[in-house]
C-alpha cells in the first residue's frame, strides 16, 4: 500500500491541481462578472486523521458542494465555502445563500467548477471521467470531510488531498477546492502523468 | 479530541473525552456505571477484512474489543458497562460506491460488535444526515451530543451521575 509519495509526484499533482483550478477559476469568473484569483495549489498526502484537520477547524460551519467522479478513477471533488462567502457569492448571482435557490445555486456552482476541474484532469491525463449531480450540504467541516474521506477510505489510512483556494477579486470570500482521489485513482493519474515510480 | 480512526480511554476525573463533527462515522462510548472510567473511539467503517495494520479505531469489528480491552486494562468492569452510539448519519446519498448508507452500516456493525461481546446499547443519536459532536465526562459518565441548529444535550448520564448531581 503506497503510503508516501515524492516530491516529483507531488509537484505532478500540484500542477494538475493548478491547471485544474485555473480552469474552475474562468468559469466562475464568467458566472459572476468579476475576477477569480487562484491560489498557489497544496498537494498532501497525510493520515485520514490529520487530513481531516488538515482542511480546517472540524468545528467550524461550511456550505459543501461534493461532486462524485467516476470512470477510469474514483475521486471526490469537493467545494467548501464557509458560510458568509457562499452569501457573497449567491449574492453576486443575486440570490440568498439562505434559500433553496440559493442552496440550488451553489450546487450549481460546484456541478459548474467541478466539472471544468474534471475536464482539465481528463484532458492533462487522457483520463475518461464523468462526473455525477452535486449534493450540497451545510454543516460542521469535521463531518464533511470525514464522510467524504471514509468513503474512499477502505483500503488506505492515507488521503491525498489537492486543495486550492479561489479568491473573488473585490470581496473577503474565498472557496477552498479540493480533490480526493481514491487511492487507485493516485497511481493511475500518477501513471499517466508519467510519474508512477 | 478524538479524530477518526481513534480511540481513548481515560479514568482521570478532569478528562473530557470529544469527537468533534461525526458524519458518517460512529463515536462509540463507553462509561462504567460507578465509577469515573469513560472511552471514546471514533469509527469510520464497519468491517476491517483482515486489514490488521490500519488505525485500531477505523473498523467497528477491531475497535469495540481493542476499547474493552483499554477499558478492562484501566479497571472497568464489562458487566458495569454502559455504550452509547452517535453519528452514523448519511451525509450525502452519493457517499458510497456499493449505494448502501455508510453511516447506517457503521451503526449496525458496532450493535453487533457490542452485542457480541454482551455490552448494551442505552442511548443513541444516530442517523439523519447532520453532523454531530459528542462529549464524554469522565468524572460523571455525562454524554452530550451537539447538533448543528440546536443546544448542547444530555443523552445519557449514568446512574451514579445522577446521583452525584443531586
Amino acid at each position: 500500500m503506497k503510503t508516501s509519495y515524492s516530491e516529483m509526484q507531488l509537484d505532478a499533482l500540484r500542477e494538475l491541481a493548478n491547471i485544474g483550478s485555473g480552469t474552475a477559476a474562468t468559469a466562475l469568473s464568467s458566472l459572476v462578472g468579476v475576477p477569480i484569483d487562484v491560489s498557489v495549489p497544496s498537494a498532501v498526502a497525510l493520515p485520514l486523521a490529520d487530513a481531516v484537520d488538515a482542511a480546517g477547524a472540524a468545528d467550524s460551519y461550511v456550505t459543501a458542494v461534493v461532486l462524485p467522479i467516476f470512470g477510469d478513477i474514483d475521486a471526490i471533488v469537493l467545494l467548501l465555502f464557509p458560510p458568509e462567502d457562499a452569501q457573497t457569492l449567491c449574492g453576486l448571482l443575486g440570490v440568498d445563500a439562505d434559500s433553496e435557490v440559493g442552496l440550488s445555486a451553489l450546487g450549481e456552482i460546484g456541478n459548474i467548477l467541478g466539472s471544468a476541474y474534471v475536464g482539465a484532469l481528463g484532458m492533462m491525463t487522457g483520463l475518461e471521467l464523468e462526473p455525477r449531480p452535486p449534493e450540497t450540504a451545510t454543516d460542521m467541516l469535521g463531518a464533511i470531510v470525514s464522510s467524504v474521506l471514509a468513503t474512499g477510505a477502505e483500503g488506505t489510512d492515507v488521503a491525498l488531498m489537492l486543495d486550492s483556494d479561489l479568491l473573488i477579486e473585490g470581496t473577503e470570500a474565498s472557496l477552498s477546492f479540493m480533490l480526493v482521489p481514491s487511492k487507485d485513482g493516485v497511481g493511475e493519474v500518477l501513471s499517466r502523468l508519467g510519474v508512477n515510480g | 479530541m478524538v479524530r477518526m480512526g481513534e480511540l481513548a480511554v481515560s479514568r482521570v476525573s478532569g478528562h473530557l473525552l470529544a469527537s468533534i463533527g461525526l458524519g458518517s462515522c460512529i463515536g462509540l462510548v463507553l462509561v462504567d456505571d460507578t465509577r469515573p472510567l469513560a472511552g471514546l473511539a471514533h469509527i469510520m467503517l464497519p468491517v476491517s477484512n483482515g486489514d490488521l495494520e490500519s488505525p485500531i479505531g477505523k473498523f467497528a469489528d477491531r475497535a469495540v474489543p481493542a476499547l474493552l480491552d483499554e477499558m478492562t486494562s484501566i479497571g472497568a468492569s464489562r458487566s458495569r458497562l454502559h455504550a452509547v452510539l452517535v453519528g452514523g448519519a448519511q451525509m450525502f446519498s452519493c457517499g458510497s460506491s456499493t449505494g448502501v448508507d455508510i453511516g447506517r452500516r457503521n451503526e449496525e456493525a458496532t450493535r453487533d460488535a457490542l452485542a457480541a461481546a454482551g455490552i448494551t446499547v442505552r442511548k443513541t443519536a444516530t442517523g439523519g444526515s447532520k453532523g454531530r459532536t459528542v462529549r464524554v465526562h469522565v468524572a460523571t459518565g455525562l454524554v452530550t451530543v451537539k447538533e448543528p441548529g440546536a443546544d448542547e444535550f444530555d443523552l445519557f448520564a449514568t446512574a451514579a451521575a445522577v446521583g452525584r448531581s443531586r
